[in-house]
């Protein structure tokens, strides 16, 4: 009948490294990665699309390895090194390769699913620089796209990992 | 040189301008929209399908600090009117609904109560301290036993669960039905799905009591309608009310409605003088959002010994719910309305019935008319098992031919400029049908069961006014849009379209552009705001390109019509008629050739604006034009779909070996736009005909509540599409264009349905249901064995 067993929990200064800054906040220990990240450290382009880990619009790199931000509580990610879609930066400033190919393939619609898609393979790319199709499927079938039917999306990965092989084989 | 007749911006493979912000984190969703001081608040939602509200008791969780307040029913009816659905349309029946319910609930997950809390986390932790007391009721979970005449009733008021009955026959169908030919019969049924899109359902409103002004920031298809409902059932003006849709994690139907969350955020923000957010969570979205589909169909055709269609009936029975959101005949009667597509059939008679349940309200999902296509097809493929006759013969055969357009249809709908014939025969070249059917033969011995699906689509894609009126739908189909040439030379336009990933910003500015002789990357789409663009009817259907594209492109050539008399005026010439624009600058023709006059659209827009005493006479400063205009009653694109598949008997997979496209959609703005949405809406009439699916129990527990029980394809799941164009202008829209988007989830559904069902023959089974899973199918053919 009480909101007896009801705690609510003290707020805690913790330190987030995300994309080579140090941020400060001040959370309750049970808030979501997701959620620290997005209102928190106010970087709004990783999204929220499922909160149990099916979509994979939230997945940002946890020490360089991609994760889903709401399977994680912010606390647990104290010392880690955190990179997400505003991470996610060209040479020039500009577009890397998959968001060229992305863009250029209109691997795209809405816009939703695809900083996680983004993550997810600007670090698979860099391991595994010359996938085959069923490999980009395999690994893309992380992330959930209600637009695109994923075709396009296949088709921006392949020209991008050939974009990635052209620049590295003529450095 | 300057070509006058040939397009120069539309049609260009031009990738989108919406990207940049995309693809760089920086797009704004609701969620990402900050706004000091907001207040959260979340929804207590009933576990039961039907049951009375005995009581909400609200004190605990409102002395849970943070929390401001708990708000039932009884509370927002003080704030709010009633949403009365009570269209004149004959055989629909009057419905109200209250902002939040007040002693009834009618599904499981309908709405008890507001919560509203300093931050989401609280006001979920108060969720569990509100007190209810239910009484629970029978829940009615079958439309068919909602029809029987000792039914439970949703509405006690009605006195009936059948919402809407619409019948229609031409005069001789019933003599011709019962002079002793035999009748075939064929049955259809979808489940029911949800739209899912990746980004929920969210709001943000804020109230400035100074100015006595509401904006509310929300995702949604329509703003104009939406900010005319919010307004009214507010009690306030619509110059009251600023709509802002933003960035959109795409909507396919479900963000049109005005919802009662909405609506009570709204309220709430007005009513505590605070801003209030709102962000529906997964489990919200799939069992409480909007619901689409779930129906039952039964054709009854007679036909000639050659499979020559002589007359047909058509029984639709659909379970819409607890809620209208939309008048109840919104969806299946326009199935009713086009089902012949492409055959020629005259003698043709309907009876659709809408049923009210205890599930989630339905709403038209990207293609409301999605199983038109596979009813049609299908009979067709049930015509040919009959007869012993190739199923493309009896295609052949009833197909309207290119002479024989524009015809008209039974139920007095006009088809014009569509050529499915000829997508037809080209499909069945490019995949070497008699070929693939001798292979099929001899797989078959080798138990290879291999599957041919072909669909024949006519999509209803631009809806006019005419048609809303004959079909009995209350609404308009114009659509409004406006050009404005700034002093310098700046391009800016809008419509009354909000885009929710259809790339409206780039394909407008390609029409715009067109329309005024520049180039798109010059001018600027301002969509998604109500204080911004002028009021249209949003996105829905297939509408944006032909109502959304083609007025921004007749107010681009009325803006061009005014640079150039302006134009004329600076050039010394008494007639502008030798003048054109092209990439911005003013060109000139003398005998055959065109040259640069060197004048350009900054130059005409500074005398316009700055300099207006050297206007042409009686001309108004300025260059802003606005448009509007409501398309033909309807037009058409349309398509072949074929679908290649083995089915493994062993295992009841279905592989879709090959898909192919041909496809008729008119002028193409953007050709890579379209083709992204031809993907699109394929694959999901391939998801919805193979996973989805809302499972409600026999006590109406909805059992699709998360991600992991409500599925839809990943990549390793999706066949590759081959698409080939067949494009022929429509001869009465603006540039031609006609407009696509929901002709591929018509023709996946009734492709791949009718390719498992051609792999089954040799065991006699006839899909006719969906999904098509595993399971399922291992049951038919278990039953079989
Ligand atoms: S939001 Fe994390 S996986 Fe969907
Ligand atoms: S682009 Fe909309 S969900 Fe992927």
């Amino acid at each position: 009948m009480s909101g007896g067993n009801l705690i609510v929990m003290e707020k805690r200064p913790i330190t987030l490294h995300i994309n080579g800054c140090d941020i400060d906040v001040l959370i309750e220990p049970r808030k979501l990665l997701s959620d620290v990240i997005r209102e928190d450290a106010r970087l709004t382009g990783t999204h929220v699309g499922c909160e149990h880990g099916v979509c994979g619009a939230c997945t940002i790199l946890i020490d360089g390895r991609p994760q889903r931000s709401c399977l994680t509580f912010a606390i647990q990610a104290q010392g880690k090194t955190l990179s997400t879609i505003e991470g996610v930066v060209g040479e020039d400033g500009g577009y890397t390769a998959l968001q060229q190919a992305m863009h250029e393939e209109h691997g795209l619609q809405c816009g939703f699913c695809t900083p996680g898609i983004i993550v997810t393979f600007e670090a698979y790319l860099k391991n595994n620089p010359d996938p085959t199709e069923d490999e980009i499927r395999d690994v893309l079938s992380g992330n959930l796209c209600r637009c695109t039917g994923y075709q396009n999306i296949i088709r921006a990965i392949k020209k991008a990992a050939a974009m990635i092989r052209v620049d590295v084989g003529g450095a | 040189m300057l070509n006058k007749t040939a397009f120069s911006s539309i049609g260009k493979r031009q990738p989108r301008s919406e990207d940049y912000r995309l693809l760089t984190g920086r797009g704004r969703y609701i969620d990402d929209i900050d706004i000091s001081g907001a207040l959260h608040a979340c929804f207590v939602r009933s576990p039961y399908a039907h049951a009375r509200i005995l009581s909400i008791d609200g004190a605990d969780a409102e002395d849970l600090p943070g929390v401001v307040g708990v708000f039932t029913g009884n509370d927002l009816s003080q704030w709010t009117t009633k949403l009365r659905m009570a269209p004149p349309i004959e055989g629909v029946k009057p419905l109200e609904m209250t902002t939040l319910p007040i002693d009834k609930v009618l599904f499981h997950g309908d709405l008890v109560a507001c919560i509203v809390a300093e931050d989401r986390y609280l006001a979920e932790d108060a969720m569990e301290l509100v007190d209810i007391d239910y009484e629970p009721l029978p829940p009615i979970t079958d439309m068919f036993k909602a029809l029987e005449d000792d039914s439970f009733l949703i509405d006690e008021t009605l006195g009936t669960n059948l919402i809407s009955q619409q019948s229609f026959a031409t005069p001789d169908v019933h003599r011709i039905m019962s002079n002793g030919d035999k009748v075939i019969e064929s049955t259809f049924s979808e489940h029911r799905q949800t739209h899912l899109p990746i980004e929920t359902r969210g709001i943000i409103a804020q109230w400035d009591a100074g100015c006595e002004h509401l904006t509310v920031h929300v995702g949604n298809q329509a703003t104009h309608p939406y900010r005319s409902a919010l307004a009214a059932r507010l009690r306030i003006s619509e110059s009251q009310l600023t709509v802002i849709s933003p960035d959109v994690g795409g909507g396919f139907g479900q963000k049109i409605a005005l919802y009662r969350e909405e609506l009570t955020v709204a309220a709430l923000a007005r009513y505590l003088n605070q801003p209030v957010r709102w962000r529906e969570d997964r489990m919200e979205n799939l069992m409480a959002a909007s619901h689409a589909r779930e129906d039952w169909v039964r054709t009854r055709t007679v036909v000639e010994a050659d499979g020559r269609l002589k007359a047909m009936s058509l029984e639709i029975v659909e379970d819409f719910g607890g809620y209208c959101f939309y008048p109840a005949n919104y969806l299946a009667r326009v199935i009713a309305m086009i089902l012949s597509g492409p055959y020629k059939l005259q003698h043709y008679a309907y009876d659709v019935k809408v049923v009210l349940t205890n599930k989630c309200g339905n709403g038209p999902m990207r293609a409301p008319m999605a199983i038109t296509s596979w009813i049609m097809d299908g009979t067709i493929d049930n015509i040919a098992r009959e007869l012993g006759m190739d199923p493309v013969e009896v295609r052949r055969i009833n197909m309207i031919r290119e002479d024989e357009f524009p015809y008209q249809m039974a139920t007095g709908e006009t088809l014009e400029d569509i050529n499915p014939f000829e997508t037809m025969e080209k499909g069945l070249a490019l995949i070497g049908y008699e070929k693939l059917r001798k292979q099929q033969k001899a797989d078959q011995e080798q138990g290879i069961y291999r599957g041919i699906g072909i669909c024949n689509v006519v999509e209803s894609t631009t809806y006019g006014s005419k048609f809303y009126k004959s079909a009995g739908i209350p609404g308009s189909g114009h659509e409004a849009a406006w050009v404005r040439v700034e002093p310098s030379g700046a391009i800016i336009a809008s419509v009354g379209i909000s885009a929710t990933g259809q790339g409206y910003e780039t394909a407008f500015a390609q029409t715009v552009a067109e329309g005024l002789g520049v180039n798109a990357e010059d001018v600027s789409v301002q969509l998604g705001n109500t204080d911004v663009a002028p009021y249209g009817m949003g996105s829905r259907g297939a509408r944006g390109g032909t109502a959304g594209g083609g007025t921004a492109y007749l107010a681009g050539q009325d803006a061009q019509k005014k640079v150039l008399a302006i134009a004329a005026k600076m050039l010394g010439l008494n007639t502008d008629e030798q003048l054109s624009m092209k990439g911005g600058k003013v060109w000139r023709r003398l005998d055959e050739d065109w040259s640069d006059t060197k004048l350009t659209l900054a130059d005409v827009a500074r005398i316009a604006y700055l300099d207006p005493t050297n206007l042409p006479q009686g001309m108004e400063p300025g260059i802003q034009i606005h448009k509007t205009y409501d398309p033909p009653s309807m037009t058409y694109s349309n398509s072949t779909h074929f679908c290649q598949v083995v089915v493994d008997v062993k295992t009841g997979a279905v592989c879709i070996e090959r898909y192919l496209i041909v496809e008729n959609c008119g002028t193409v703005i953007n050709p890579l736009i379209v083709e992204g949405q031809q993907h699109g809406a394929t694959i999901m009439g391939l998801s919805g005909t193979l996973f989805e699916q809302v499972i409600y129990d026999e006590n109406g527990q909805n059992l699709t509540g998360s991600l992991a029980d409500y599925l839809i394809p990943t990549a390793t799941e999706v066949p590759d599409l081959e698409i080939v164009h067949m494009n022929t202008a429509n001869k009465r829209t603006p540039a031609g264009i006609k407009g696509m988007a929901e002709g591929g989830v018509m023709g996946a559904i009734g492709a791949l349905s009718n390719s498992v069902s051609d792999a089954l023959l040799p065991f006699g089974i006839v899909i006719d249901k969906h999904p098509i899973s595993p399971n399922v199918l291992r049951t038919l053919l278990r039953e079989k064995e």
